[in-house]
């Protein structure tokens, strides 16, 4: 019994990683019945490609599949448009227009962890998702290159971007709050 | 003093990605720098309320539906499928009112018959998402709609649009299946396109036979009404498309 041994090994290395590949999905796309689809379709595929799985990290192989699975549905849902524009070959060059806090502004935002998730759906998704993989998951620059298959470079300035761009938001928050005196 | 320490290395040694001799440079510039004691500080708050968002909990049937989807996958013998654990909220006892024409037995069946035709099934749904092969007619009026499949067709299908509740209809279309003129309608849920395939049923069933397949990653609700064979196919979940096959129902 070929197949059910296959599919026995499958479990065994892949369903264990279950809340991770959601919450990556949810992440992402930011919506729990999709989030919820994708992560369904997602160990589909990898199974049917299991055979492709040659041993090693076995989270970073269904992480991959799954933040693949969540982009083809972004990029058909093209709903984009609600997020802070992003187009990393066009401006990865040039400096971030929010400005640069200073140290002591930087130091002093407090955040709960809803307004954190709020802010942070206004980053752009690559950002969501090197921070999550880091703070969430613990992964290192090297294993998250790997799994969003872009440069360690890349993902070292998708993380100080994405903290230097929720400093500020969290911190235009904070002021908001602030000023209407709550 | 003056610090040119940049951003992405304060980072850097918070992750932990910094060469031992790269970690003690920094750390005899940071005992000297601030600056730098301050903007490390702000990142290390940062990521300790980014760790304390934490997971949210998955949905509940996540694991049971990919276990069911791995068994059909894996082409082993697949136990008898449980109604009423897949009905669940959606709402068992709506279903079961209307029990005088409806008949619901839970099966999943893999015999090789069933599977060809299902293996048609999926293709015309497939086939349908083409560019441009979708719709014969694109219409969400009910009225366009039906009235363009007379004289296509020995019978009338029913044709009602859902866009009130959320499986608004897209058009309709002419296909051939098991060698029968075949009336496709096609409704969307979100992004997920449904066909649903309606013909003239091979015998008439006085018992109504409810099935659920699941084969390649696409859902197939398969049941028999007054003479006619309907058939349900998407990649939606099969919560979602049972719940749409429970509004068909008159």
């Amino acid at each position: 019994m070929a197949n059910r041994k296959e599919r026995q090994r499958f479990e065994r290395l892949m369903m264990g990683h279950l809340d991770g590949a959601y919450n990556l999905a949810l992440w992402l796309v930011r919506e729990p019945a999709e989030a919820e689809d994708i992560v369904q379709t997602a160990y589909m595929r990898a199974f049917e490609h299991f055979h492709t799985f040659t041993g090693g990290n076995a989270a970073g192989w269904i992480m991959t599949i799954v933040r693949n699975t969540a982009y083809n549905w972004l990029n058909k849902q093209k709903r984009n448009s609600n997020l802070i524009s992003f187009d990393e070959v066009l401006h990865s060059h040039e400096p971030d227009n929010r400005k640069q806090l200073t140290p002591e502004e930087a130091v002093s935002i407090n955040a709960r962890s809803s307004q954190l998730m709020e802010q942070m759906e206004r980053l752009p998704v690559e950002f969501r998702e090197a921070l999550f993989l880091r703070e969430i998951e613990g992964y290192s620059y090297k294993e998250i290159a790997e799994i969003t298959q872009v440069p360690k470079g890349t993902v070292m300035s998708r993380l100080s971007r994405g903290r230097g761009q929720l400093q500020n938001l969290l911190l235009e928050q904070q002021k908001r709050r602030q000023q209407n005196g709550m | 003093m003056v610090c040119n320490e940049i951003q992405q290395n304060i980072e850097a040694y918070l992750d932990g990605e910094l060469t031992l001799s790269d970690r003690r440079d920094f750390e005899e510039h940071l005992g000297n720098c601030n600056n730098c004691q301050l903007r490390l500080e702000a990142v290390r708050k940062l990521n300790t309320s980014i760790k304390k968002i934490g997971y949210s909990s998955r949905p509940s049937g996540l694991k049971r539906n990919i276990r069911a989807g791995l068994l059909d996958l894996s082409g082993e013998d697949s136990p008898g499928f449980n109604w009423s654990q897949l009905l669940g909220f959606s709402g068992a006892s709506a279903l079961f009112a209307g029990v005088g024409v409806w008949l619901v037995m839970g099966v999943m069946i893999n015999s090789p018959l069933q599977l060809a035709h299902t293996d048609e099934l999926i293709s015309a749904h497939v086939r349908s998402l083409m560019v441009d092969h979708m719709t014969d007619i694109a219409s969400s009026d009910r009225h366009t709609v039906k009235p363009w499949f007379n004289g296509k067709l020995d019978f009338s299908p029913n044709v009602v649009d859902f866009k009130d509740h959320g499986y608004p209809l897209v058009g309709g279309r002419l296909d051939y299946l098991k060698g029968r003129p075949t009336a496709a309608l096609i409704y969307k849920r979100r992004a997920h396109v449904i066909n649903l395939f309606v013909r003239k049923a091979d015998t008439p069933a006085q018992i109504t036979t409810m099935q659920l397949i699941q084969h390649q990653g696409y859902q197939l609700l398969n049941w028999q009404e007054r003479g006619l064979t309907y058939t349900l196919v998407s990649d939606l979940n099969s919560k979602e498309l049972q719940a749409f096959a429970n509004k068909l129902q008159p």
